[in-house]
């Protein structure tokens, strides 16, 4: 079965919402870093970067103390950028398809092992999970001839029972330099194949206590 | 196809140990170039001088026996296998002297910038006839390359990085100066992905 080779972890945002002083990717849930949650699920992938930019330091410093190998992409104007950015360039040179996520989400390992297979054989691929908030991106799907799962566009106003989860597996060239969103970005590609995925986003601290229980809940899953 | 040299650092960087600290200690001069270099990073004495200074402390010891204790201290293999195979396009940038750094560079084949002295009729070392400056090594490349890939840890690979058009910086010794990484587009922090990387670019 073809692997996906290629990871990139956005990670260089400052995580204000949640108003801890720190990236998100540093905040534990469970005893671990989000970092290190994430970082066990690439455990198979055999390049790994991670996209850093508020507080570098002490990202790469965790990052490379957990996975010598891995390699840090800089991203210094992560203040005035978006996350297309990061991941346009943590997935630079790259010429396979690379798996691209957000590094403040937690994922349900059974979950996530079954998109990084099926992502090994359709690219691009992106990663829709059921909507829990108002301020989702919202994914509308539709089922193709052959009974596939579509992403067939993205909304902030008309609701679906998807959101943009925020990890997707892409080819090379289809993201851009400087861009806006990614989700708008991806737009243009519709229709998209889709997958779902078990995962949990925090913004706030009662999203973060709620994180706790499932983190808790699928630490006995790895 | 884009035309790329990949330019790398010595001490540190391509040997798995930095050089200098283990020449003054086979030859009882560890305090003395210790003192020196503890100087030199903190700022109080300029580069140049500091290199002049050390060379001069080394210079009673005959080229053959540093060129010989040079030749011991191992090679990251990962990154010296990479140099062997594509000796075409990679560069040693590297401040120390010809002369003591022979024995390395005939091992890797690939082409070399550095600082050079000559021999005295008593094997040991003559004046110094040239201290590179590593920004020139890039510029003398640019003519023959698209793109230009820098390796490097250390405050002295800044002037390398600043002409470079991708800069990596390389903690597998010791973590790379927070200074050069201020200026790189990538931090790895051993040769496995350091290779892996390059051979993506």
């Amino acid at each position: 079965m073809p692997i996906i080779k290629n990871a990139v972890i956005a990670a260089a945002g400052l995580g204000s919402r949640l108003g801890h002083g720190k990236p998100k990717c540093l905040v534990e849930v469970a005893g671990k870093p989000i970092l290190e949650w994430q970082l066990r699920l690439l455990d198979e992938v055999e390049d790994v970067r991670i996209v850093v930019g508020y507080m570098e330091q002490d990202v790469a410093k965790l990052a490379l103390s957990l996975r010598s190998d891995v390699i840090i992409v800089r991203n210094p104007a992560f203040r005035s950028t978006t996350t297309q950015q990061s991941y346009w360039l943590g997935g630079r040179y790259l010429q396979s398809p690379c798996l691209y996520l957000d590094g403040d989400i937690i994922f349900n390992p059974e979950s996530f092992k079954a998109f990084l297979d099926r992502a090994g054989m359709v690219s691009p691929l992106i990663g829709i999970a059921s909507s829990k908030t108002e301020q989702a991106v919202f994914a509308e799907t539709i089922v193709d001839s052959a009974g596939n799962l579509m992403v067939a566009g993205f909304s902030r106003n008309n609701k679906s029972p998807w959101e943009w989860a925020n990890i997707a597996c892409l080819p090379p060239g289809m993201l851009q330099e400087n861009g806006g969103d990614v989700f708008s970005r991806l737009a243009s590609f519709i229709p998209l194949s889709a997958q779902s995925v078990e995962c949990f986003e925090f913004d706030t601290d009662a999203d973060l206590l709620q994180a706790e229980e499932f983190g808790k809940k699928i630490s006995g899953l790895f | 196809m884009t035309n790329t040299a990949y330019c790398f650092d010595l001490d540190g960087t391509v040997t798995r140990d930095e050089l200098l600290p283990i020449i003054a200690s086979e030859v009882g001069l560890s305090e003395e170039i210790g003192f020196l270099t503890r100087l030199t990073i903190q700022g109080q004495i300029p580069f140049e001088m500091s290199f002049r200074l050390r060379c001069r402390l080394l210079s009673d010891i005959p080229i053959k026996t540093v060129a010989e204790i040079v030749d011991q201290v191992p090679l990251d293999e990962t990154i010296s296998d990479f140099i062997k195979s594509n000796t075409g396009c990679c560069y040693i940038v590297t401040g120390n002297l010809n002369v003591w750094i022979e024995k390395i560079l005939d091992k890797l084949g690939c082409g070399f910038f550095s600082s050079e002295a000559t021999w005295r009729s008593d094997g040991k070392l003559g004046p110094l006839t040239k201290i590179l400056r590593k920004s020139d090594a890039i510029r003398e490349l640019r003519s023959k390359y698209d793109r230009l890939v820098s390796i490097g840890e250390g405050a002295n690979d800044l002037p390398m990085f600043q002409e470079a058009d991708i800069r990596i910086a390389y903690g597998g010794v010791h973590a790379p100066a927070h200074g050069l990484v201020e200026v790189s587009d990538y931090v790895v922090s051993n040769g496995r992905a350091l290779c892996r990387l390059l051979r993506t670019l």
